[in-house]
């Protein structure tokens, strides 16, 4: 909790938010201003508990629930939406955001955040190569000479994984814990042994009789048709997986190491394995690319295949943006393609973003404290 | 400044800690008509208050009160991290419960945590929103559910007979505490294989927070002793 700001860091960092704002301006991304206060079901309804405990709730006199926004990408993509705006569609904003640190009582809980959202770009290796640009270009603008960067993509794991001859519940089980260090291991070791082992009958009928068995028992949000299929499913898996495969996807989670080095790493890994996945190869080399071009040093970019960012809401690439020695993330972001959707949109948008904690960012470039 | 011992003011909790107490040769004297008072005439330096349960947890947590009799349940939920404000001296034998996950019967295809995350997920999918979690365990649930990777659901506060929640169609899983499942089996609820989050009882407590002066530190001694708790563990000065 820090209570005051003090006069002379709000001036700088107002200077280096019209600094950041008109870089974005030229780049063609429009100014949103969301209120500080949402109503509370945008962030609570939609979000996971990792958002939820971290989001400050508050009810107005009339009982109305509410919140200190966590961030600003949120309410800036559900006024996409409901606006039905053209795409694809460039939106910047700055501002204050409210986030509890439950393990971290000497954390900020009020900081700002400058940042840029490419809503709609069909092309995602471009979109990302534009995010991605922006933000060292952003944080250049504000005077930052030297810093790291880590990159991952959410993308490469998950093709991996589609290409793998499982059922659609085991692929969508091993993206979804594909953030959490030894999970994906151990049920790709539990695969790989095939001893999934189940207590449900094999038989249809069985199955509908032990279903008709249990009474009253509220079906709890689903139907009968749901729960069947899930238990046949269940019932059916025998799971095998060849052992080749399984270890060469957890080869490539190990991997972290300087972009080229890991890039020509992964190439190889999937070559023995025969899996190709050029589609996310190309676009791994495209932002390396990207990043020559603005005269970033590749020995200074480091990829982490398993850089999956704990945030909820990302699904491709991931990147952040850390001081010279390393220690301080300055900015962050990555693609997010299913947000718009559950906010609303009637279908699939991209959407890939970035968000610049610009306090640390005037500190790291000797501003102010 | 005399050490304040707070203990259950009613219920099985209250009869069994008097029945503790007087094992250890400690009679307990309720001293007014309204009975939130009462003294260990042994123990001149101690002050017992009789509050409820749920209050000597915050009472522990926030300092008000030097020692405490609760369920380790309610110690846990009331911050998410109690290490260094709270110590849980001794284990007490009684108020047996564990906090568990339950979903219903009809969810045949459900018998673990990961059954649960799949549904968690294809729910989320389904219907655009968080399937829901009844509990007055939110702490609790939030840590056991992250341990278990489950990021697709919202807990709602339940203040009443949570075991309800799923038939009144306000939660589809709850998290609660059950001593011998009836109350769950009767409601037609099971619980996941892998899913009590805590085995429970009554815990005598210290406060880490409260003000320990040489007078309070000497009675909890004393009052340890008695009570059969390793002296080592009377919080510092």
């Amino acid at each position: 909790m820090r209570p005051y700001y003090k006069p002379a860091d709000i001036e700088a960092l107002n200077r280096q938010a019209v600094t950041l704002l008109k870089l974005f301006a030229a780049r063609g991304y429009a100014r949103e201003e969301p209120s500080v206060l949402q109503p509370a079901a945008l962030f609570l309804d939609r979000s996971g508990e990792e958002i939820r405990r971290r989001t400050f709730t508050l009810t107005d006199p009339s009982g109305r629930d509410l919140a200190l926004r966590p961030d600003l990408t949120i309410p800036i993509a559900k006024k996409l939406v409901e606006e039905g705006a053209p795409l694809p569609a460039r939106r910047s904003y700055n501002g204050p955001v409210f986030r509890h640190e439950p393990h971290a009582q000497d954390q900020p809980v009020q900081f700002f955040q400058a940042g840029v959202e490419l809503f709609g770009e069909a092309d995602r290796a471009r979109g990302d190569g534009e995010i991605l640009a922006l933000a060292i270009e952003a944080v250049r603008a504000a005077g930052l000479k030297d810093f790291t960067l880590r990159l991952g993509d959410l993308g490469l794991f998950g093709a991996l994984v589609d290409d793998l001859d499982l059922p659609p519940h085991w692929r969508s089980r091993l993206k979804r814990h594909f953030w959490r260090p030894g999970y994906v291991e151990t049920l790709l070791d539990r695969i790989g042994h095939g001893d999934e082992t189940s207590r449900l009958p094999q038989d249809a009928a069985e199955i509908e009789a032990l279903l008709d068995a249990q009474g009253d028992a509220p079906p709890a949000g689903r139907t009968r048709a749901q729960v069947i299929a899930r238990a046949r499913a269940e019932a059916a898996e025998v799971l095998k997986l060849d052992g080749n495969v399984a270890g060469a996807i957890v080869r490539l989670l190990d991997i972290s190491a300087p972009i080229e080095t890991a890039l020509a790493d992964i190439r190889a890994l999937l070559k023995t394995a025969g899996i190709a996945l050029d589609a996310e190869l190309a676009a791994a080399d495209a932002r390396l690319a990207v990043l020559k071009e603005l005269g970033v040093d590749p020995a200074r970019v480091a990829f982490t295949a398993h850089f999956g960012r704990s945030m909820e809401y990302y699904t491709g690439f991931v990147f952040e943006l850390r001081d010279a020695e390393g220690a301080t993330e300055l900015a962050g972001g990555g693609r997010y393609d299913n947000l718009l959707e559950l906010l609303g949109a009637p279908h699939p948008v991209t959407a890939v973003g970035c968000a610049l904690h610009t306090e640390r960012l005037l500190t790291a470039i000797g501003g102010a404290a | 400044m005399t050490l304040a011992l707070a203990i259950p003011s009613k219920g099985r909790l209250k009869e069994k800690c008097d029945q503790a107490f007087a094992t250890a040769g400690l009679v307990l004297e309720q001293n007014n008509a309204r009975g939130y008072r009462a003294t260990l005439p042994s123990l001149p330096d101690v002050e017992v208050l009789l509050l409820s349960a749920g209050e000597i947890a915050s009472a522990l947590l926030a300092g008000d009160i030097h020692l405490g009799i609760t369920g380790e349940d309610l110690l846990r939920e009331s911050a998410p991290e109690i290490e260094g404000r709270i110590a849980l001296v001794k284990k007490l034998g009684f108020g047996f419960a564990d906090v568990v996950v339950a979903v219903s019967n009809y969810w045949i295809d459900v018998s673990t945590m990961a059954d649960l995350d799949d549904v968690c997920a294809a729910y989320a999918a389904r219907h655009r929103k968080r399937l829901r979690v009844a509990t007055k365990y939110a702490h609790l649930t939030r840590a056991f559910f992250a341990h278990n990777g489950i990021a697709d659901y919202r807990i709602v506060p339940s203040s009443g007979a949570t075991e309800g929640a799923l038939a009144a169609g306000t939660a589809e899983v709850i998290v609660d505490i059950t001593s011998t499942g009836a109350t769950l089996r009767d409601n037609g609820l099971k619980i996941l294989d892998d899913g009590v989050i805590l085995k429970s009882q009554a815990n005598l407590a210290a406060s880490l927070t409260a003000e320990w002066d040489a007078n309070t530190h000497a009675a909890c001694a004393t009052l340890f002793a008695k009570l059969g708790v390793d002296s080592a563990l009377v919080p510092p000065l």
